[in-house]
């Protein structure tokens, strides 16, 4: 009995420690806690620079989730706690920079290497369809049916040989 | 125009190379500074030895300074010591240090003591060089963070008026002094 009870009691200090050990945060609404989850996972700790600040430990990226959940209680919006951090971080820390002037070629570039692959594709079968077009009845057609007919004369004469030397 | 076009792949692929090269010799750790051009933040901090002197952006004024992040639980921070110190004493470079306190763990029964702190970077100081003016507890990190900080050493040259004009994350040696930070700050010092 008293084993079962010092038992129970290891269980339930165990509990307690778990939960405590846990960082639980406090929220004013469900929308507040799924907010704060939104920034975390797309802020990046500039410490350990490819993990976002919800899956570091590196002290910034403590200090930025505080800093985040201090804001998004302050009823900051996405965008004012993502201005606030690309202030101090720079455009570095959010995992979708902006687009400008060097950016953009990431989106223009892949588009431009299709586009020209295309066109020369393009320019390639059209030159080989004027290729066969132009070559099939002068170069070819035409020799072709004469080498025929000779052959054809060829052997008529070969058959009239024969029969004729036959008795 | 045939032969234009024949040498298109070959420009390409050595275009591609040279960009790949260049790769090669890049940081890339290396990140642009937002801070750079722009004031101090604001802040009222307590000095480390004397905390009941308040410092702010205002008080600091009037000359240039290198702002230097740093704890005595970062190894390499300890190992500038040494060269900063020189700084001070050859070159009369001014530097504040910004002691970035390490967050304690309450599950391991750390707490803050600021006389076991004080008592711990005097010793460290008197064992590597003492290159400070004097030290400015930032003990919640808040300016760290509004600096952009992201670990120490980071170092900030700051000029007589409060403007930020170099970030220089990691250590200071004799190389990086001489190519990167001396001419920012001789700049910035040589202002009345």
């Amino acid at each position: 009995m008293i084993r079962l009870v010092m038992v129970l009691c290891l269980l339930a200090a165990a509990q307690l420690h778990a939960s405590t050990s846990q960082e639980l945060l406090q929220f004013e609404s469900e929308q507040q806690r799924r907010l704060y989850a939104q920034l975390t996972a797309e802020l990046r700790c500039p410490q350990c620079q490819n993990q976002n600040i919800a899956d570091s430990n590196a002290v910034v990226a403590v200090d930025m989730r505080e800093k985040t959940h201090e804001l998004v209680i302050q009823g900051y919006s996405r965008q004012q706690v993502l201005d606030f951090m690309i202030d101090r971080y720079g455009n570095f820390v959010h995992y979708q920079p902006p687009v400008n002037s060097i950016t953009i070629w990431l989106w223009l570039l892949p588009v431009l290497v299709l586009v020209s692959l295309l066109l020369f594709q393009l320019r390639r079968r059209a030159l080989q369809r004027n290729m066969q077009g132009a070559e099939q009845p002068s170069e070819e057609a035409a020799p072709a049916s004469q080498q025929q007919a000779a052959l054809d004369q060829q052997l008529d004469q070969i058959i009239e040989r024969y029969r004729s030397t036959k008795p | 125009m045939r032969k234009v076009l024949f040498y298109i792949p070959l420009l390409a692929f050595l275009g591609l190379s040279l960009f790949l090269l260049s790769g090669l010799f890049s940081d890339p750790r290396e990140r642009d500074s937002a801070i750079i051009g722009k004031p101090l933040p604001q802040f009222a901090l307590p000095d480390l030895m004397s905390p009941e002197q308040i410092w702010t952006p205002e008080n600091l004024k009037g000359e240039a300074y290198l702002l230097n992040v740093w704890g005595i639980w970062c190894p390499t921070c300890n190992a500038e010591l040494g060269y900063m110190s020189q700084l001070r004493n050859e070159q009369g470079v001014r530097i504040i240090g910004l002691y970035y306190v390490l967050p304690e763990d309450p599950m391991f029964g750390e707490v803050f003591d600021l006389a076991k702190l004080q008592a711990d970077v005097q010793s460290r100081l008197q064992a590597f060089g003492d290159p400070y003016q004097f030290n400015i507890l930032d003990r919640q990190r808040r300016l760290s963070l509004d600096l952009g900080v992201s670990g120490a050493p980071e170092h900030f040259i700051v000029d007589a008026d409060g403007i930020v004009r170099a970030h220089h994350i990691g250590d200071i040696n004799p190389q990086v002094w001489r190519s990167k930070l001396a001419p920012i700050y001789q700049q910035w010092a040589a202002k009345p």
